[in-house]
């Protein structure tokens, strides 16, 4: 995609900005706004206008009042981890940061209860709730990089949430500032709100509703036990088995991963290789955790469930470091891809359980079909699938292929009684492809209450909703 | 047939409408709708919900009409729409563990379904069984075992909703991980009907719990019930539901009524052994009772259906950790009513999430008792939210709950709030005038 400089702020506009925040904390070096031109998916990049990071509620309030008054779009960031390009800046947007927002403000142990900042790293929550026996449970892939800000405005998973749940389930509390500076408390735990659920439908907006600047969650108690266990499959379709006939013995296993074999060979040529046989085409990753007394009997039904299944070997660990040398090839998919692959598109999308083999079976034929490579690393219990499509910016032909494997791709998961995106949201990238699952109705539905947060459409314009009928062509 | 319920019913059929005294059943805090209709699907409720949008037809829409006498007193109820004829159980997929029912479906229907193929959906909303899942879903109904399993917001896929001007809208879908757009879902949960009528429901389903354990511990007072309670809760074990539950006056047998904590474990049996060893050592005593499988279910459906009965049912919020001072804040409630009436006052709290329930068999009424509640709750109300809580009226008397107001007030957030009523109900047709708007 074509990347236009846009205009630079005026002089004016720029000092009213650093008069708020500080000298420091308003970017407008071409050079320095070149680290904010592209977020985890990198085929999209546009340079903003300028980058503000501000520091408290109050300031995020005035730098959007100033904003508003002047008539710029705001596009909110965290990390730039996100990968669906929902927090590019287009236009003459300004990108409004939480880099510097990273306290935390409250940890409760009695209550189980954190209240920190939108840039917190996902992780460091954890590290923090540690000393207390207590963790933060939604764990996305990219948790010791990515910010819980940016968690609430995707609404993020993570191998854990078959269990545990995604994100929306732990945000009790928000302070959030709409873009005309207004601040809005949202829900608050130990209090029962009149109203609409307004932090259930602003987790997972993307951005498109305002800036969540503080943030209260729920932790949970550290799980006594732990058990992991890997198996080793020769089809895919066996390891899938594996995972309906273990939920079906009414097991909930903290997370049922699958990576099959073009990952298994792509883990196994790079530097993460973690003793995987690259002949194998599925590689299971079962957890188990909760009281320990009742786990051993768990891993002992699983095993004897993937065995049944054609398991060609199954592997457990006896400690922490063996447990996290099964998880490496899991962890590390993705990085080993990177590196046998110049480019990678990691698509997401989630299909009923039951239908999981099937729908893998299309997506390798579509693969076939556009001579690409796709490598599966997939949430097996909870249907949430992630093709990998490996291939070479530089080349455009490459690129279009790619372009229209995804988007067969998303038409299989759907017409399989799916969705075209789990955890990863819409951004940009999926505004395609939202009147696959939504039809105009329910498209308008969310139009209408996207007004209602910004009725002057500058929270992050161009994101989630594709452009309505009757403004067709009007923003791209 | 009055004027209205004949227009209604020259668009159904004629035995879908009724109007006169065989509406005083569907009254809604009191007040009696014109006509009851009871569409058969959700084009029927469309073609119902647009013509009252059309003719500006103040509009509730119910299930079997178990929750009609709770949350905000609407002005006056033009049509109450029953979903008592949408039952059916759509779509079932045991693998996936979801199921796809009609608004109307029962939640014990619901229940029998799934545990023939052993599963159950993890939810205990008060009120018992009888109620409908539509119903459930449109007022968030939860029970203790929201602290383990959540709300209905939390266990819903997907649902139909019908605006209050007719549209159909198909919101989330049928798998756990979704989240291709905004999740209106989530503003349909708890809304009171006050956005449309939900006609059909996708929740998620769980695997039956391999042993259901139930452990009863007992406490001298009200508050060291609640102290003990919060000790057992913070325990870091996977506990499905920690319940502190006083019952009333009048069914103690004489005396001060003395506190239950039960506690409930829906992990193996083993893993239940061990959670009962910690427990017994953190309460300093064993448990007065063990109750397994269906005894143990048993006693929580007892919790489920304590608010039968109750003329005022009260939710009082603090965090957690405060439940002993919560407890302690129901002693203002003593001019309420008459300890001798009835059952007395009963409460139950969700010793994880901090929430009071506080039942009232009669409410007393000498000279100026909706005043003095008025005084009372309010006070009570501002002491609670001033600490950081909540005191929603749940259920009462509609004078109360009309002078006092179901829930508290919004603040920044109402301006939102009522956007987003006026954009699923464009005429206000469905509106209560309190909040949910």
């Amino acid at each position: 995609m074509e990347n236009i400089l846009p205009e630079p702020l005026t002089k004016e506009l720029g000092d009213r900005l650093r008069g708020v925040v500080g000298d420091s904390w308003v970017i407008v070096d071409a050079d320095r706004l070149l680290a904010y031109e592209s977020d985890g998916l990198t085929a999209y990049r546009r340079t903003p206008r300028a980058v503000v990071l501000p520091r408290t509620t109050d300031e995020v309030s005035r730098v959007l009042s100033i904003l508003s008054q002047e008539g710029v779009p705001v596009v909110p960031r965290g990390a730039g981890t996100g990968l669906s390009g929902g927090a590019l800046a287009d236009g003459d947007a300004v990108v409004v940061g939480t880099a510097r927002m990273t306290d935390m403000l409250a940890l409760d142990p009695a209550n189980r209860l954190a209240r920190v900042q939108p840039g917190m790293i996902n992780v460091d929550l954890t590290k923090a709730a540690e000393p207390f026996g207590l963790y933060y449970a939604p764990d996305p892939s990219s948790q010791s990089a990515c910010t819980l800000g940016g968690n609430i405005a995707e609404n993020s998973g993570g191998p854990h949430c078959l269990k545990y749940g995604v994100t929306s389930r732990y945000v009790t509390g928000l302070t959030v500032v709409t873009y005309d500076g207004k601040i809005v408390e949202m829900g608050g735990f130990g209090r029962e709100s009149g109203g609409y659920d307004l932090l259930g439908v602003f987790v997972g907006s993307e951005g498109c509703f305002g800036i969540a600047t503080e943030i209260e969650v729920r932790l949970l108690p550290k799980p006594e036990g732990v058990r992991t266990l890997l198996a080793i499959f020769d089809r895919l379709g066996d390891a899938g088995s594996a995972v309906t006939e273990i939920m079906a013995e009414g097991l909930l296993p903290a997370a049922l991963e699958i990576i099959d074999g073009p990952t298994i060979r792509a883990v196994e040529a790079s530097v993460f290789a973690a003793g995987f046989p690259t002949d194998a085409e599925a590689a299971l990753v079962v957890e188990f955790d909760g009281i320990e007394a009742g786990l051993e009997a768990d891993v002992e039904r699983a095993v004897a469930r993937c065995r049944e299944a054609g398991a060609r070997e199954v592997r457990t660990a006896d400690s922490e470091e063996e447990r996290l040398a099964l998880w490496q090839g899991r962890k590390k998919a993705f990085g080993a891809m990177g590196q046998i692959a110049s480019d990678l598109l990691v698509q997401d999308a989630t299909v009923p359980r039951s239908q999981l083999t099937d729908v893998l079976e299309r997506i390798s034929e579509i693969g076939v079909r556009h001579d690409l490579t796709i490598a599966n690393v997939f949430h097996a219990g909870d249907g949430n699938l992630h093709p990998n499509l490996l291939f070479d910016r530089s080349d455009p032909e490459e690129v279009a292929r790619v372009e229209r494997a995804s988007t067969e791709i998303m038409a299989v998961c759907v017409e399989a009684g799916g969705t075209i995106t789990g955890e990863h949201g819409v951004g940009l990238d999926k505004r395609r492809y939202m009147s696959l699952v939504h039809g105009p109705d329910e498209l308008d539905a969310m139009r209408r209450i996207k007004a209602v947060f910004d009725p002057l459409g500058r929270m992050n314009p161009g994101k989630v909703l594709p452009d309505a009928p009757d403004s067709a062509g009007a923003a791209t | 047939m009055n004027p209205l319920a004949e227009l209604l019913s020259e668009r159904l059929s004629k035995g879908q409408v009724i109007d006169g005294f065989d509406t005083e059943a569907w009254a809604v805090c009191g007040r009696v709708p014109q006509a009851v209709v009871f569409p058969e699907s959700e084009a029927q409720v469309a073609e119902v919900l647009s013509l009252s949008s059309e003719e500006g037809w103040r509009c509730v829409p119910g299930g079997k009409g178990s929750w009609l006498h709770g949350g905000q007193p609407p002005q006056s109820v033009d049509v109450l729409l029953s979903a008592e004829r949408m039952d059916d159980i759509s779509e079932y997929e045991p693998a996936d563990m979801f199921i796809v029912a009609e608004a109307g479906t029962r939640l014990d229907e619901l229940e029998r379904r799934t545990s023939e193929c052993g599963q159950w959906l993890a939810l205990d909303p008060p009120g018992g069984e009888r109620g409908t899942l539509g119903a459930m879903l449109a007022v968030g109904a939860a029970g203790p075992l929201q602290a383990s399993f959540g709300c209905p917001r939390d266990q819903v896929l997907g649902a139909t909703l019908v605006t209050g001007d007719g549209r159909v809208l198909a919101l989330g879908g049928k798998v756990v991980k979704n989240v291709a757009g905004f999740d209106l879902l989530k503003l349909v949960a708890g809304s009171w009907g006050t956005l449309g009528m939900i006609t059909s429901v996708t929740m998620r389903l769980h695997p039956t719990p391999a042993s259901d354990r139930s452990l009863l511990f007992k406490g001298a007072e009200a508050e060291d019930g609640a102290e003990l309670a919060c000790r057992l809760a913070q325990t870091p074990l996977p506990l499905a539901a920690v319940e502190l539950l006083v019952p009333g006056e009048g069914e103690s047998g004489g005396g001060a009524p003395s506190p239950l904590v039960a506690v409930r474990i829906l992990e193996s049996a083993d893993a239940a052994d061990e959670a009962e060893r910690v427990l017994s050592e953190s309460a300093g005593m064993a448990p007065v009772q063990r109750l397994e499988g269906e005894q143990s279910a048993a006693i929580f459906d007892n919790v489920r259906a304590m608010e039968d009965g109750a003329e005022l049912v009260l939710r009082l919020s603090l965090l957690p950790s405060r439940l002993p001072e919560l407890v302690e804040m129901t002693s203002r409630l003593s001019d309420l009513y008459d300890p001798n009436e009835g059952w007395g006052m009963r409460l139950a709290a969700h010793a994880h999430t901090g929430v009071l329930r506080v039942m009232i068999a009669v409410v007393s009424r000498p000279d100026g008792w909706v005043d003095r509640a008025k005084t009372v709750l309010g006070v009570l109300r501002r002491s609670l939210e001033a600490e950081g809580g909540s005191l929603v009226v749940s259920q009462g008397p509609p004078e109360i709950v009309s002078a006092v107001s179901a829930w508290g007030e919004l603040g920044p957030a109402a301006l939102l709030t009522a956007g987003i009523q006026a954009a699923f109900d464009p005429a206000g047709i469905l509106a209560r005038g309190g909040s949910p708007q």
